[in-house]
């Protein structure tokens, strides 16, 4: 039995939306097959106001022995560094999270807002939001660059706006069934199994990248998205296409733009006009090319692609 | 003529095209789209003063019969990304030209 407590702070709960869709394992499965026992969660939990409450301390002494300790949405520190602006349970969330962290084994951050301060935190940032531990690309957030939990190990960062449920319910089993010892994580504290590849891995529309065929409208089946409509599936690390949506689709799947949105600097360019859905370029060059490609090369492949392109590439066919 | 339609009279709009750019049309080759931004204002132009124009559209694109080089680069129709190789059309939806490979305009871009 692994006892499980998730609190939300600067949320929309989509990630709690997300994670009720779980199919494999469902959100029931967590419970039924998997030995979790969820202490307290802001749409499941039956417990109101001091009896919520009770349970926190309970488990900040140690009465109650806290296995996991899931936040979804942001730490504010607003106004003034009081997180006066986020309440709960008689106090600024923020002290919650810090000493809820510290009595817990583990600790996973759901979602952009929790994993690095995601749409909230966006400039010029007004309710002073952050992560667990991370503010962007700026290691640190409200729990601090060095922090570990009982186990050892760093929060656990599963960021997507929201996060694929599945990526949240596999992370649980697996740390609540005594294999977090299995989980790599990358530079930003993603399990790498989830968030080696990219986004374009499994696209679909990878034969209209190849021969650099763009999409010019959304919902287009020719075409890929990257080279006019923003699409960041090239330089996104997740598995979207991978492990789809609804097991059925993904975005780029049904003609909409990769946001990018697991990557710490989403929503990229602060959202600012004329930046969402338009790649974004420099002398006719995207600003952000593919991971791993310089601007003569990206130059050099494109016009040897366009020019070996076949008439097959060009047309409107079905590719979901 | 339909300008803005695919198909057959692709060719012979695309002479009517080059007969006009042969001829000294003047365009606004200069300054090319260097940013995003004045890709967009360029774009706005093209979608307030030239919709149905196809003389408009070839002067607020800025195109010429020959490949034009900017920034070290030359930005010939064939390596833009709304060219259509085996078409030759610019699938710009402002633009929806006939063209030839070897022409340029200044929302080229890779």
């Amino acid at each position: 039995m692994a006892n499980l407590l998730w609190l939300q702070g600067g949320a929309c709960s989509g990630n709690t939306m997300s994670f009720l869709n779980a199919e494999e394992p469902s959100a029931c499965d967590l419970v039924t097959d998997f030995g979790i026992n969820v202490l307290w969660q802001p749409s499941l939990g039956l417990e109101l106001g001091e009896d919520v409450k009770a349970i926190l301390k309970k488990c900040i002494s140690g009465e109650i022995p806290l296995d996991i300790f899931v936040f979804e949405g942001t730490v504010i520190d607003a106004p003034n560094g009081t997180g006066e602006w986020n309440r709960f349970c008689g106090r600024p969330m923020r002290e919650w999270v810090k000493e809820l962290s510290e009595a817990a084994q583990f600790v996973v951050a759901i979602g952009d807002c929790a994993t690095w301060g995601g749409i909230p935190a966006t400039a010029p940032n007004p309710s002073d939001s952050k992560g667990l531990q991370f503010l962007k690309r700026e290691k640190g957030g409200a729990l601090g660059a060095g922090f570990t939990s009982k186990a050892g190990l760093p929060v656990i960062n599963i960021p997507g706006c929201p996060a694929h449920p599945d990526w949240v319910t596999q992370i649980l089993v697996a740390v609540a069934t005594g294999r977090a010892g299995d989980l790599t994580l990358d530079e930003f504290q993603r399990p790498k199994t989830f968030f080696s590849s990219f986004t374009q891995t499994g696209c679909t529309r990878n034969m209209h990248f190849a021969y650099k065929v763009s999409s010019t409208a959304f919902g287009q089946r020719k075409g890929c998205l990257f080279y006019d409509l923003g699409c960041r599936g090239p330089m996104t690390h997740s598995p979207c296409n991978r492990i789809l949506w609804n097991r059925v689709s993904s975005k780029t799947r049904a003609g909409m733009p990769c946001l990018g949105c697991t990557e710490p600097e989403f929503p990229f360019f602060d959202l600012a006009p004329g930046t969402v859905f338009k790649t974004q370029t420099m002398m006719g060059v995207p600003k952000d090319l593919p991971a791993g490609v310089d601007k003569k090369g990206y130059v050099k492949l494109t016009a040897a692609a366009k020019g070996a392109a076949p008439a097959w590439a060009e047309e409107d066919i079905f590719v979901v | 003529m339909a300008e803005d339609s695919a198909g057959p009279d692709d060719d012979t709009l695309r002479e009517a095209i080059a007969r006009r750019l042969a001829g000294g049309l003047e365009t606004e080759v200069w300054p090319r789209a260097e940013s995003s931004e004045m890709v967009s204002e360029i774009i706005a132009r093209l979608r307030s003063e030239a919709t149905g124009d196809l003389g408009r559209k070839l002067v607020i694109a800025g195109f010429t019969d020959h490949t034009v080089e900017a920034n070290g680069l030359e930005q010939p129709c064939e390596t833009c990304m709304y060219y259509l190789v085996h078409r030759r059309f610019c699938e710009l939806p402002e633009l929806m030209l006939p063209v030839e490979a070897g022409w340029s305009c200044r929302l080229w871009r890779i």
